[in-house]
């Protein structure tokens, strides 16, 4: 049997993964729903979030200000990607989207090469206060990944409730075209989308350079969690993708203290079991059209 | 007559090939006829049922690690290892089969794409005793030498690829005239309507599936006899799009896409490959470039132009 220390640090653990796995899927999500584009290049803007950071906390020392940094790049370059290659192609078949945004991802990774270099490189951690729970020491910093990743989410809640820009999205995500009939510019809302998918993908990377190494391949390595996820909580849906990003990390956590290569393939099952039951997804609508 | 009618644009393609062989070095002969019948599956999938598949490695690998262990562990006989082969696909395409083809095509891309990575770390690291991880398995000198076509030398194997592939184009055309493909096709397009014709989407798109990715673990298998050896790099993310990006460059759903794509494909990255060093730079904004500039791919465009010069010749001859 497993004793709590180890249990309550590996709950701990999961919880500051799957909030890193949400900031990032949230991203995916959203692209999809509104756009219909499987967005694959937000795993661009998290290694280029977590570079920036990497650089700017080796130059000022303060993690804070180079997640920011972070955020502004990924999210300028999300911009400009936005601008001269989504835009040509929204109207045609998902297939060309996806494969787009993979050359974006793979170009992206050249250019992450060329600049950085190919050695992984460790972060600094912010802060190495620990704080107990139930007699068990605690990382102070993955508390704080968690309670800004649902930060994010109450405010994302609001900008997409409380908002006429965000009720507009909403609205999108369920029928495209009656937005544009209204005479909304939708592919504004469509750029306004996608900055905010990239930056923060951008934060996601930045949270977590300093729990692994930021090196190229890293946005390739986390990609079949973030998939998973998405397909867990249904592509579109806020809500699921928040509770399938915490029950991926349990899983991913946990399994791999009970034995190491269940980290990977008991998501996997957990995936194949749900798309089993429900094919849309946890929170999934059947609304969406092909 | 019109038996070499049904045949005569396979033949004419094939002779093309044939002809091509003489003029480029035999690796690259032999890798565009692997990777256009490695497309052929993903190109079936995309044109005639409409599932784009970013898992197509998966099923590659099945194919290649199914004759890897049977040429490292078992026997020396290749035709049995690609049989073998064969077998995994279609077993493998049987199991996830029934639970892919019901999601939407957007869901088919992710999970694909998931299968795909989870086979990847099941060859570096679970199954790591014996499949060697990174090292790869490496058989070349097991593989026997067989009297009629020896499969351990390149020009032999060049002619057992053109002749296999000669067998798959036949099989799509067929596939492809059939009411079965008409079927495929109509699924497609509006699948509530060939609910009401009394046909089943599901056991369409599940026989698609089967034969698509029995196609992909035939060329998989062929991979592994031609190289001599498997590594699980043949699944790894970055060559997750390649055939997706093949189809689409020779042309969605056309039979002799996948061909021109792979020459076109193959030739540009050897190419670029061999001019600079820093590749994934340059594949990416190639595959960039490629989703910009058009919807009809290469075969696409060309295909009409073709016909239109055929057929004035025809109309001409007759008058």
């Amino acid at each position: 049997m497993m004793d709590t220390q180890l249990l309550i640090s590996g709950v701990i653990f999961g919880l500051s993964i799957g909030s890193i796995f949400f900031l990032m899927a949230i991203g995916l999500s959203l692209c999809f729903g509104l756009m219909r584009i499987i967005s694959l290049d937000q795993l661009l803007y998290y290694s280029i979030g977590a570079y920036i950071t990497y650089s700017i906390s080796l130059v000022t020392g303060s993690l804070w200000l180079g997640a920011l940094g972070g955020m502004v790049v990924a999210g300028v370059i999300s911009f400009a990607v936005e601008r001269f290659i989504f835009l040509r192609i929204y109207e045609r078949d998902i297939a060309f989207t996806m494969i787009a945004s993979f050359g974006v991802l793979i170009g992206g990774v050249g250019v992450i090469k060329s600049i950085w270099g190919v050695i992984p490189r460790p972060v600094p951690i912010p802060m190495v206060t620990q704080i107990s729970i139930l007699g068990t020491e605690v990382p102070f910093y993955r508390l704080l990944v968690v309670v800004i990743s649902l930060l994010v989410y109450v405010a994302i809640w609001l900008f997409l409730n409380r908002t006429i820009i965000g009720k507009a999205i909403r609205a999108g995500i369920e029928d495209v075209e009656h937005v544009e009939g209204l005479g909304i510019n939708v592919y504004r809302l469509f750029t306004t989308t996608f900055i905010i998918a990239g930056t923060l993908s951008g934060l996601a990377g930045g949270l977590h350079a300093p729990l692994i190494m930021v090196d190229p391949q890293m946005g390739l390595e986390v990609m079949p969690f973030v998939f998973m996820v998405v397909i867990i909580g249904g592509l579109g849906s806020i809500k699921g993708t928040l509770i399938s990003a915490f029950l991926v990390g349990q899983v991913v956590s946990l399994g791999s203290l009970i034995y190491a290569p269940l980290a990977q393939m008991a998501p996997f099952a957990i995936m194949l079991l749900i798309l089993l039951i429900k094919p849309t997804g946890l929170y999934g609508s059947k609304l969406l059209k092909r | 007559m019109k038996l070499f009618r049904w045949w005569w644009g396979i033949l004419l393609a094939f002779l093309l090939l044939a002809v091509l062989r003489f003029f480029l070095p035999l690796p690259f002969s032999n890798e565009i006829i692997i990777f256009s019948i490695y497309t052929m599956g993903c190109s079936f999938l995309l044109g005639r049922v409409g599932f784009i598949s970013f898992g197509q490695p998966a099923y590659l690998a099945t194919g290649a690690y199914a004759t890897a262990f049977y040429l490292f562990y078992f026997g020396t006989n290749p035709y049995i290892g690609i049989l073998i082969g064969i077998l995994a696909g279609l077993l493998i395409s049987l199991i996830v089969g029934p639970l892919f083809v019901r999601l939407r095509s957007d869901y088919f891309a992710l999970v694909n794409l998931a299968l795909a990575v989870i086979i990847f770390y099941m060859l570096q690291k679970v199954l790591v005793d014996i499949t060697k991880g990174d090292n790869g398995l490496w058989f070349l000198t097991n593989i026997a030498s067989t009297p009629v076509l020896d499969l351990s030398k390149p020009n032999h194997f060049y002619i057992f690829a053109f002749l296999v592939a000669l067998a798959v184009w036949a099989l799509y055309k067929y596939l492809n005239d059939t009411i079965y493909g008409a079927c495929c096709l109509a699924s497609k397009i509006n699948e509530d309507k060939v609910k009401f014709l009394g046909y089943s989407n599901f056991k369409i798109r599940l026989t698609a599936f089967v034969i698509a990715n029995t196609t992909t673990a035939l060329a998989g298998s062929m991979y592994a006899i031609y190289l001599g050896f498997v590594s699980p790099e043949m699944t790894s993310a970055h060559r997750a799009a390649d055939p997706v990006v093949v189809t689409i460059l020779g042309g969605v759903g056309t039979l002799y896409g996948p061909i021109v794509g792979a020459i076109a494909y193959t030739g540009m990255k050897d190419l670029i490959s061999g001019l600079i060093g820093n590749w994934e730079l340059f594949i990416g904004f190639l595959l960039v470039f490629i989703m910009l500039a058009g919807e009809k791919g290469i075969w696409g465009t060309l295909e009409p132009l073709l016909k239109k010069a055929l057929f004035r010749k025809n109309a001409f001859k007759s008058e």
